[in-house]
């Protein structure tokens, strides 16, 4: 049980992460490399915002902001700022090469010079080391919950509990959102066919910037999320974590946003299954998966059928 | 002399390992398909060589025998090969971006291997590898002529059935399909003698770095490769060569312009350490400036065709 509980509530955080690489691709069918950076950024604004202090590297060793929000102020304002920098990033690096109509690698190499540039920015800037939450975001809660009986316990850390809590909560806003509202819809009639939905006066431009920053918001939140449930090991971990995320939609289809949800959970679960000796290779489990379902199923799991155009 | 060969000779060598670094990536990119899978053979290489230098081939005196580094380079490039069939077999049925994520897998999946197995010294590595030769410039006299070689193999196979094949793929594989050339054959192949090359130079790079860790072969590794080949160009055997020594030496020169007296503080500080952004930059600015890279085919037809008419003028008089 509590194998389940865990795997469910990283299982969420991935999911979250990976809708939004599913939100950019099937708007612009292109992947969004950056993506991983902007988990980082997440981590780092909110690890910031909180208050915490930063170490001795880098250029801006040893600075503080002069305030400390409580965390879930913290957590909302630390995903906007996310969002707001993947704005940026789609400005800069994307919409160059759209308006040109350049060949999808071309985005993708671009996208990966952003996620190289921001991870080393990060780097220079507040240095490689741990950083850890404080311990008082969560003072209000106890350490951990038990979800067995008293005689078999199944104690699982409150910080997953909110991971996973927060994470439901954010999927149904956004599941709401898409289906249930006019710029939902729009967003829709983008990713089917952005030209005839732009013929049909619907400001692809505007909608393209709209997906960045909800794309952006969401990693950032899993970063934060994610950091604030163990730490943040250094700017590099946005990047294994973005791979990680690729493993995910690839799973569950690219472009498919139940795909994300489903690939998510089942990578989740099968990293917390990973037998204790051999808890070194959990690493390598999603990508395990990434190369298997790429050779059997490169649709992904829910993902309809590849077409190839000539 | 001696103290310029002294002082640059490590710089030298790693930018001819990096030009064969860029060939590498090049290679299956003549047949337009993006495979990042070199770094991994590039670290399957390096640790064939310093497993083999340090455990199998134990020699007792001081300099390592030099012909032992080629056979090691000959089994890193075979073994790289090896691996390289079935990988390429199951990976190269995919395109484009799922091509990328397929060999960007098999690298980290390698990562982590090499990370937790016991032969390869955990996160740790190997180190004290062996060295044939008393000072770093001398592995020119291996890494220049393998250059040479790998360039003329190159050149001709721009020229040759097997190459022009490739490139028709790369311009439409449909259309390289209707008239008979199997694409699946050509791309296998490609990728085969991509991680050829990169196994050797693997093995040689173990001995130049005199370390090897997993480090070596991480999706950073990729990038960089990748970059070497993009700001070079991609179009031409040419580019990736000249991607590799410049962004080899870039850092260096970077960190000579920061030794220039009356720079401020954090500017001396960003030259030194800031490597790895200039980099980032780099693929950006290039992605969306140059997406033919520094050097593209036209250049050199372009010059032909410059000299054309001027021989033609000079028969008419």
């Amino acid at each position: 049980v509590q194998q389940v509980l865990n795997g469910l509530a990283i299982g969420s955080v991935y999911a979250l992460f990976a809708l939004g690489y599913t939100l950019v691709f099937s708007i612009l069918r292109v992947i969004n490399f950056s993506h991983g950076a902007v988990f980082t950024l997440g981590a780092y604004f909110t690890y910031a915002l909180t208050g915490g202090a930063f170490g001795f590297n880098g250029l801006l060793a040893n600075a503080q902001l002069p305030f400390g929000l409580p965390f879930p102020i913290a957590l909302l304002l630390g995903s906007i700022l996310a969002g707001l920098a993947a704005m940026l990033i789609e400005r800069l690096a994307f919409k160059p090469l759209r308006v040109r109509g350049a060949d999808p690698l071309l985005t993708l190499v671009s996208s990966l010079g952003v996620a190289v540039l921001i991870v080393n920015v990060i780097q220079y800037l507040v240095g490689a080391e741990l950083y850890t939450f404080p311990d008082e975001i969560y003072s209000a809660f106890p350490a951990a919950v038990n979800f067995g009986a008293a005689a078999n316990p199944a104690p699982v850390r409150t910080t997953q509990v909110i991971m996973f809590v927060v994470s439901l909560l954010i999927l149904i806003a956004l599941t709401w959102f898409i289906n249930r509202t006019r710029t939902g819809k729009a967003l829709r009639a983008v990713a089917e066919d952005a030209t005839t939905a732009s013929l049909l006066g619907i400001d692809t431009d505007r909608l393209i910037l709209l997906t960045f920053f909800l794309s952006g918001f969401l990693g950032g939140m899993a970063g934060a999320l994610v950091g604030s449930s163990v730490s943040i090991p250094g700017p590099y971990f946005g990047i294994a974590f973005g791979l990680k995320g690729l493993a995910v939609i690839i799973l569950g289809g690219l472009g498919s946003i139940p795909g994300a949800v489903v690939g998510g959970l089942v990578i989740g679960l099968a990293e917390s299954f990973v037998p204790g000796q051999y808890v070194a290779y959990k690493e390598a489990v999603a990508f395990a998966f990434l190369f298997v379902v790429l050779l059997i199923r490169p649709q992904g799991l829910l993902g309809g059928t590849l077409q190839r155009k000539v | 002399m001696a103290d310029f060969l002294a002082t640059y000779g490590s710089l030298i060598v790693s930018m001819v390992l990096a030009a064969m670094l860029g060939l590498s990536l090049y290679l299956p990119l003549m047949s337009g398909q993006l495979s990042l899978a070199s770094a991994g053979f590039y670290a399957l290489g390096g640790y064939i060589a310093a497993i083999l230098s340090t455990r199998v081939f134990v020699s007792a005196d001081g300099t390592y025998p030099l012909g032992l580094l080629l056979v090691e380079m000959v089994i890193a490039g075979f073994a790289a090969g090896l691996l390289a069939v079935p990988v390429g077999i199951l990976a190269l049925r995919l395109r484009g971006i799922y091509l990328a994520l397929a060999t960007i897998a098999f690298v980290e999946i390698l990562r982590v291997l090499s990370l937790n197995l016991d032969i390869t010294g955990g996160a740790i590595g190997i180190f004290g590898i062996p060295q044939p030769f008393g000072s770093q410039i001398e592995y020119l006299w291996v890494a220049g002529p393998l250059l040479i070689l790998t360039m003329l193999f190159l050149y001709r196979l721009e020229r040759v059935r097997t190459g022009r094949a490739l490139i028709a793929i790369r311009e439409d594989e449909l259309a390289a399909e209707a008239i008979g050339i199997n694409p699946f054959f050509h791309k296998v192949l490609a990728f085969t003698l991509s991680a050829v090359l990169a196994g050797c130079i693997g093995a040689l790079s173990a001995h130049v770095l005199n370390t090897w860790n997993a480090r070596q072969g991480t999706f950073d590794a990729s990038i960089s490769h990748l970059a070497f080949v993009l700001v070079g160009g991609s179009r031409t055997f040419a580019g990736p060569v000249a991607g590799g020594m410049l962004l080899t030496f870039l850092p260096e020169a970077l960190r000579a312009l920061a030794g220039i007296a009356g720079l401020p503080d954090w500017l001396v500080q960003f030259l030194k350490d800031g490597r790895i952004i200039i980099y980032g930059l780099l693929i950006v600015l290039g992605a969306i400036n140059f997406p033919q890279g520094l050097l593209t085919p036209a250049m050199f037809k372009r010059r032909r065709a410059a000299l054309a008419p001027a021989i033609d003028g000079s028969q008419v008089d």
